[in-house]
Order: structure tokens, then sequence, then C-alpha cells
């Protein structure tokens, strides 16, 4: 993974100031604010227990290796660009939304990161067990980062994953700007095709990444709502914009839904069909991964569709 | 030789007369009750022995399991056995309400009021206010429906009549249902299809304390009520002629139905086919008579929720799937089967 | 009510008339606007460069079939149904057969990764089938016959049986879960005729099994003794008129999951108008329900757009005064 390798990189720099920060936290518990309350963490917890896959994802990413993670939904029991990195004993803990907690308790963990959306209920539980933190949404990744590196102890990495993560989206920018002149910033559709409709997101992780990066939401697809799920193929239209990024699971009933709708001759006079401006995404990294490692690789998808140069891959912070 | 027992209470007011075999059958049931909430306290994803199980529970401060025996295991078995013995109970007053074998809170919609609520609540934002209120939410939905099938029902309460109109009224909150859930986000509308079939999943004795009084306060209700439904059963004229109020006596008994459906719904889901099952297994053990069917009713509803519930938490580990799953999946077809002998 | 063989004969052409409006409105109304001469164009002079041409004949003609031939489906079953029960409130939804069809589909697709949609459709068969054996059995009374209130509970303690089961499996499988909710819900759109052709020869059978047997359903009304010193054999009339229906209903589910309230409502409102002779009855309700889910569908994409609200749940909110209407009423024969 280059990108993990600059990242490192990064964080070997950055170390110095955070080893000093740690030492000062050793002895008194820090109080750690997440969406639920304060929760007072000692030391540096190593046994981390994760219950949804944005938690997995940054808790990787920062270099700790979980005790114990839920299942995935896709690529069962974890995600491809997950799997390798987990420790091979990790215990599996059943379902996203009620994950098995007599096995969480018998891990004995030191942190349990859990979301608001999916253990809101189960969190005075949960912090019986061990110390928990809960994040606010699913879908801010940087958040999400921030808060399992305060827990852990390890801000200074968090920090520098944030630090590397802001250099990648200034470069992506100037880049893309450089490269599209006068058709940046583009107005992009995320479009998602399913067994029996097509989703056009509004919001979400994949859409705020895009934010990030600069990218436009067309007019009409503004709200805070998640999106719109569409039946007929009537409503191609909804989704024009300068580009569309197009993702879905692998499976015949979704292939033969997206060639009946990508076949209909008012997909072929899209805007973005006609410029053959479409991007396939992988489904994962666009709707499930939900936290930085996955932002990364959204971002390495991006860099590639849009023919960009990323020397951001070999560890050189030049803004171009 | 008397094959019967008297019990009388306050001052002879309160009386009940029991036969042998009901009271067998209700012992043999509440200790087979025991047994489960035993076996079901010492299994999970972690083996304990039951030993440690009981020193957990005596000396929590020496058992290294004492969380997951006391705090895990423990409200989530009481649960069961509470919202099991409610939906039964609630199902058995409407039957004898309705004089029919195949009425139950969910075939009249009160579980269909509940789970329109609940579903809101979680589609509209609710989680902002507090998963605390989604309870009170779904037992607002489930009492607001029965207000509303009785106001459609006019006057005349006929049993027929509050069936069908429940049925008409379930149909339409489970399109509304629909619609929410079609709008809402996957995450919502998972969390939202978890509540409408019913799960246990991680009780916590807060929950037990707020369906604990609902409860307490409701089946000794429908114990002293019992007699009443006996004389129902008589058909309308017969009762009438025995002094009975029957208009009056229907209200109240719907009204306890619903509360005692609509809280257990509240606090473990949609669960369906208790109210129907528990009864008819009920009808089977013990002699006729309400006096004897509540309590094993009762019993029997406690330990098909316990049973579901067990099955979800330790047949598929490291799943822990809802017990609403396995209360269909092992109750209908069991149903249907005592239906068919019912016929021979 | 029409009296005359005349009167009724007009009647059927209003019905007619009316459905066909439906059909037209359907075709005219959605997401982008047609213009009334380009609806004419479109089918006598298509031009495949024209936008409106394309939309017209490549997804709102296939809806527009689609939901007519469901609605006819469902409300003649529920005609049917009606008849064979002696009950004003059966219709398929009412009954559990929507809900078992659509509990084996799923069961089908989720559990052992079925696809092809004869394969589904004969799923949903055996489903409707199930169900409705179900529903038979647990609706008998003693004497033999089917009462009422107890066919209908039956019906909901199979359709609670169906959904939870299906419900289960979902639960398990959140990307299933997501593909399957509009279906579960209602749907007519994004449908092409190629999922109807398999359908196909099922429907025709079963309208000829209607069509043979439209006299012989007359007698069913009747009572059974007298139909007995008739000489009459109800047995086998009521066997095929059973299949039709399971075909029917099961071939609705396949094609557009679980819409309900229509195999209710039509039959009624047929009655109404024609009597009780079934050979008034059933083309009048496939001509109404055929009216009936157009009209529906075309309402659905006006409450939210650009989205659309299911049909199932239209015709459900559009059904329940209905048949609430129905169970207030005293009596519930046909």
């Amino acid at each position: 993974m280059p990108f993990l390798r600059s990242c490192h990189r990064l964080v070997a720099l950055m170390l110095l100031s955070g080893c000093l920060a740690n030492t000062l936290h050793a002895g008194t518990p820090r109080q750690v604010e997440h969406a639920l309350g304060k929760e007072p963490i000692e030391g540096e917890p190593r046994r981390i227990v994760t219950l949804y896959q944005g938690a997995t994802d940054s808790a990787l990413a920062l270099g700790l290796e979980p005790v114990g993670v839920v299942e995935s939904w896709l690529e069962r029991p974890m995600y491809r660009y997950l799997r390798d990195a987990l420790p091979a004993q990790v215990r599996y803990l059943g379902l996203e939304t009620q994950p098995d907690l007599e096995a969480v308790a018998s891990l004995a963990p030191e942190l349990i990161v859990g979301a608001r959306y999916r253990h809101a209920d189960i969190y005075p539980l949960l912090s019986r067990i061990a110390p928990t933190v809960i994040a606010e949404t699913a879908y801010d990744f940087k958040a999400l980062l921030e808060l399992l590196g305060e827990a852990t102890g390890r801000e200074a990495e968090a920090r520098a994953l944030l630090a590397a993560w802001h250099a990648r989206v200034a470069d992506f920018r100037c880049r893309a700007a450089a490269r599209l002149g006068e058709a940046w910033p583009q107005r992009v559709s995320v479009v998602s095709f399913r067994g029996d409709h097509v989703r056009l997101y509004y919001d979400g992780f994949a859409r705020r990444v895009l934010d990030q990066l600069g990218f436009l939401r067309p007019e009409g697809q503004q709200g805070s709502h998640w999106g719109i799920k569409l039946v007929s193929r009537e409503s191609l239209p909804a989704m024009d914009a300068d580009a569309i990024f197009v993702f879905m699971r692998d499976d015949a009933a979704v292939s033969e839904l997206h060639r009946r709708w990508t076949s209909h001759p008012l997909w072929q006079r899209l805007e973005a069909v006609e410029r053959g401006r479409v991007y396939r995404g992988d489904p994962i990294l666009w709707s499930m991964g939900a936290g930085i490692l996955a932002a990364n690789r959204l971002l390495d998808e991006l860099y590639a569709h849009y023919g960009l140069h990323d020397e951001t891959r070999e560890g050189e912070f030049t803004s171009c | 030789m008397s094959r019967a027992v008297i019990l009388r209470a306050v001052g002879g007011r309160l009386s009940l007369r029991l036969e042998r075999r009901t009271l067998t059958a209700t012992l043999l049931l509440a200790l087979v009750l025991a047994a489960s909430a035993l076996a079901s306290l010492s299994l999970g994803s972690q083996a304990t022995a039951p030993g440690e199980v009981l020193e957990a529970l005596i000396h929590p401060e020496r058992s290294e399991i004492a969380l997951v025996v006391r705090e895990i295991r423990l409200p989530r078995i009481v649960l069961a056995i509470l919202v099991g013995a409610c939906l039964g109970v609630a199902g058995l007053l409407l039957q004898g309400l309705v004089r029919n074998p195949l009425a139950s809170p969910d075939v009249i919609g009160i579980t269909g009021g509940a789970s329109l609520a609940a579903v809101c609540f979680l589609a509209l934002g609710g989680a902002a206010l507090g998963e605390a209120w989604l309870p009170l939410a779904a037992l607002a939905g489930a009492l607001a429906v029965a207000l509303l099938i009785l106001a459609l029902t006019g006057r005349n309460v006929t049993p027929a009549r509050l069936v069908l109109i429940g049925i008409g009224v379930a149909a339409a909150l489970g399109a509304g249902t629909t619609l929410v859930l079609v709008l809402s986000t996957d995450t919502t509308a998972m969390r939202a299809y978890v509540w409408l079939t019913g799960s246990l999943y991680a009780a916590q004795w807060g929950e037990v304390a707020g369906l604990a009084p609902w409860a307490l306060l409701g089946l000794p209700l429908a114990m002293t009520l019992s007699r009443r439904l006996d004389v129902l059963a008589l058909g309308d004229e017969m009762a009438i002629g025995l002094g009975t109020a029957v208009r009056g006596t229907r209200f109240a008994l719907l009204l306890l139905a619903v509360a005692l459906a609509g809280a257990s719904v509240a606090y473990a889901g949609g669960l369906s086919f208790i109210g129907l099952l528990a009864p008819h297994i009920a009808r089977r053990l013990v002699a006729r008579g309400h006096a004897g069917l509540v309590p094993a009713t009762a019993i029997i509803g406690a330990l098909i929720v316990l049973h579901a519930d067990l099955l979800g938490r330790v047949a598929f580990l490291p799943r822990d799937l809802p017990a609403g799953i396995f209360v269909a999946g092992i109750g209908a077809p069991f149903f249907i089967f005592l239906l068919y002998r019912w016929r021979r | 009510m029409l009296n005359t063989p005349l009167t009724r004969l007009l009647g059927l052409a209003l019905a007619a008339a009316l459905a066909l409006m439906a059909g037209v409105a359907s075709l005219a109304f959605g997401a982008t606007t047609v213009a009334p001469a380009s609806l004419v164009q479109a089918f006598l002079a298509p031009d495949p460069g024209s936008v409106a041409h394309l939309i017209l004949l490549t997804e709102r003609l296939p809806r527009a079939v689609i939901a007519a031939v469901v609605g006819a489906s469902l409300a003649v079953a529920g005609a049917l149904m009606q008849t064979l029960t002696r009950n004003a409130l059966a219709a398929p939804s009412v009954l559990g057969i929507n809900a078992g069809a659509m509990c084996f589909v799923v069961v089908a697709s989720s559990l052992f990764a079925l696809r092809s949609p004869l394969a589904l459709v004969w799923m949903a068969f055996l489903g409707a089938l199930t169900a409705s054996l179900l529903v038979a059995l647990l609706g008998r009374e003693r004497g033999g016959g089917l009462s009422p209130v107890r066919v209908v509970l039956g019906g909901v303690a199979v359709t609670a049986l169906f959904v939870s089961l299906a419900q289960g499996l979902l639960i398990i499988d959140q990307e299933g879960f997501e593909s399957l909710l509009l279906w579960l819900a209602g749907s007519v759109a994004g449908r092409g005729l190629e999922g109807l052709k398999p359908l196909l020869p099922f429907l025709v059978a079963a309208a000829a099994a209607c069509v043979l047997l439209v006299r012989q359903l007359n007698l069913l009304i009747l009572d059974d003794e007298l139909v007995k010193g008739l000489g009459q054999h109800t047995g086998r009339i009521r066997l095929l008129a059973g299949a039709a229906v399971i075909v029917l209903a099961g071939c609705s589910v396949a094609l557009a999951g679980m819409i309900g309230f229509v195999g209710l409502i039509v039959p009624h409102m047929v009655r109404a108008l024609f009597g009780r002779d079934h050979r008034w009855v059933l083309p009048g309700c496939a001509l109404l329900g055929a009216g009936l889910l157009l009209a529906a569908d075309t309402l659905a994409r006006f409450l939210m757009p650009p989205q659309e609200v299911p049909v199932g749940v239209m015709t459900a909110l559009l059904g329940t005064p209905f048949f609430l209407h129905l169970a207030r009423r005293r009596s519930l024969a046909p």
C-alpha cells in the first residue's frame, strides 16, 4: 500500500510530539467527549472492540489491532480491503445490528467503539463492560479518527493521518483544476444500482468525501436527506451532472437492472454519458467502509478516473 | 371426592375455583419455566457452568462473570418472561372477548399501531430525543389505534365487527409502516425492521422496570376478570341473563388486553404469534375456565418467548438474532398443527 | 343497479372506457411531460430519435400493460375468492395468499439464490397454493362450511406467519433487504414486458378457466342443498376456480409484489353495478381492476416527485376506508 507507507513516514515525523503528549497523559484519566457523553480513559487502550465498519477501518489506520470486530454486510466476514490488516485471531462478534455482548465482555476490552445510529440503546451496557466511545454519525470519518485517536492516546497518529489526507485533498483539487480548467469544479452525481431500484445519493460517506474534494452537487440534489430511490427509467434525467459515479455489487439481478437502465436512450442522452464521464467505483469503498482508509482508497480511484498523477502516493507533499 | 380446589381471598369476595388437573399442570409449567430460566441463564456465547452462574447471582463481587450473568443475561430473561406472559394473556383476553380462538393483538391491529408509531419515531429522527422514548411512542401508538378501532366499531361492540375493523386498520397501518420504511435510510430501515420482527437483544434493567408495573398490575387484574370471561363465553344473551353488563365488561377487557399487549410490544418490538399460540396450548393442558387459563397462558407465553430468545442468542453464534424470527418460525407450524388436530 | 342485458352491456362499455382513460393517463403523465400529440404519434409513427416516444414506448407502455394485467388478475381473483368462500371480505391480500407467494419468493431468492423469473413464478404459485390450503384448513367449521370470520382470521394468521418468516430471512441480509423492500411494498414500476412473457400461458389458462366456468360459478352462490338437489357437483368447479385464483394471485405477486385491496374493492363495486351474475361480474372486475391499478399507479407518481410511492401502499391507503365501510355493515355475504 504505497499510500500507507507515506502516511507512516509522516507519522514517524510527528511521533515526537505525540510521545511527549502521551507521557503527560499517563496516570490521570483523560475525559474523552463523544456523542453520548464523556468517558474517562486511562493510558493507551490496546484491546479494542469495534462495533461498526467505519470504526474497524479507522482503528486499523491508526495501527491498532482490534481484538473483536463485527461482521461486514458484504464480502463476509470482513471487507477484503481490511481483511489482511486484521490480526488472524480477531474475534467476529456477529452482525452490526446486534453484536454479541457476552463475547464483547469475554474479550475484556479496554475500549469499545460504536456509532450512535446503531448502538445508542446498548451504550449503557457497553460502558459497563469497558470504556466506550460513540461516534455521532456514520459519515464523518475525520471526527471518528480524531475521537479514536484521543481515546487510544494516538492523537499524533490521528493528526498525521488527517494532515496526510488534507495534503492529498489539496493536491487533488489543484491537479483537477489544472487538468479540467474551466470545467472544474464539476457537478457530480453518486448513483448506486440495486436489485429493484436505483439510488441517487444526496448525502452519505462518498458524498461527504466528494464535497471535501471540491466537487459540487447538482441542483435538486442539495437537501440534507440521504437521497432518493428511483424506480422508473423515466427519472433518469434526475441524475444528470457533469460526471456520474456509479457503484453496485456483483449480483445477477443488479447487473440485469444496470443493463436495462444503461441501455435506455435516456441514459445515453445524459450529459455525463455523452461525454464519457461515468466512473465505476468499488461499492464497499463508496458506501460501506466509511473510514479514513476507505476515503483514501476512494481518492485513489478518483486520481485514476481523472488520469491525474498522484505524487502524494510517493510521499512528496508538493502542492502542484 | 372433590376434583377442584377453591381459593378464597379478600374475605371471600374473591374466589377462584381451580380443578386439580389445572393446578398440577400450572405447577408443572412453572417448574419448567424456572428450569428453562436457569438453563437460559447458563447458556450463551460464553459457556458458564450453572455453579458459576449461581455464584455470580449470590456473590457478584466474587464472580468474574457477574456482568454477563446479572446485566446481560438476567434482564433479558426477565423481560422475555414478562413479555411472553403479557402477550399470551392479552391474546387470551381478546379470544375470550371475541369468542374466536384466532384473535390476537397482532391480528386486530394493536401491534400494527405500535409498529407504525415506533417506525415513525425511528425514521423522523426520534433518536435525537433518546432511545428511551421509543417504548412510549410505541405504547401511545397501540393505545391510539385501540381507541380508533373502538370509535369505528361504534356503540355495538360485536366481536365480529371488532375483529374485522381491527384487521382493516391493521392493513392501513401496515401500508403506512411500509411507506416510512421505503423512504428512510438503510440503517434506519434495518433498525426499524429488526424492531418490527421483535427482539429482546440487549434488554436492560431499565426496560424490565418499565414493563414490570404493567405486568404486575395487568396479570392479576386478568385473573380477577377471568370469571367474567367465562360468562361472556356463554353468549351475549346468556351473559345478560346472568346479570353481566356485557358492554362494560367488553370495554374493560379490551382495554386491559391493549395495555398488556401495547406495553410488551413497546419493550420487545412487534413479536407476533404469542397471543395466538399460548392460549391454544394452555387450553389443551388445563381444564376449561379462565381462572386456570390465565396463569397457564402466561407461563406458556413466557416459555415461548424465553426459548425463542435463547435460540436467537445461541443457535447461530456469533450472530445474535431477533427472537421474533424463532417465535414465528417454530410457533406458526406448531399453531397450524394444533388447528389441524383440533379439526379431527 | 343495471338490470337489462342492454344496460349491462353499456355498463361494461363504460368500464372499458374508464380503464382506457386510466391507461391513457398512465401513459400521458409522469416525470417528463409528454405532449398529447406525441402520445398519438408515438404509436402511429414512432420516431426512435424522440425522447418522448422512447419514454412512452419503452417505459410507460410496458408499465401500463403490467399494471392492467395485475389489476385485472387481482380483481378477478378476488371475485372468485369471494364466491368460493361466500365471504365479502375475501381477497388474495386479506387471506394471506399474496403473503404466501411473497414468502416463497423471498426464500427462493435469498436462501437458494434462485433468480430466473420462471423459477420465481413457480415459487410464487407454490406459496399461493400453500397459503390457500392453510386458510381453507383454518377457516373450515365443524359442519364443513367456511365461516366468514374464521376465514378472515385464518388469513391474517397465515399472513403473519409468512411475513415474519420473510422478515427473519431479510434481517440477516441487509443488501437483500434493500433490494426487495420496494417489491415487498408492491410496485409495477421498472418492470419490462419480458417479465410478463413467461406468465402469459398461465394467465391465458386462468382466463380460459374463468370463461368456461362462468355459468357454473353462479351455482356456488346458491345454497349447497339446492345445488345438490339440482344434481350438480360443485367439487370440480371449486377446484378449478381455486386453481385459477392461485394462478392469478401468484402471477400478480411475481410481477408486482404485494398489492393489496384491489381484489377486495373492485368485486364489490362491480356487484353493486351488475348484480351477482358472474357473466357480468368477471369481465367487469377485469376492466375496473385494470383501471383502478392504472389510476393508483399514475397517482403514485405525483405524491412525492421525483420519488414514487409504491403502488401497493397507495391501494392499501385507498382501500382501507372501503374495507372499514364493509366491515361496519352487518351482513358479510357477498
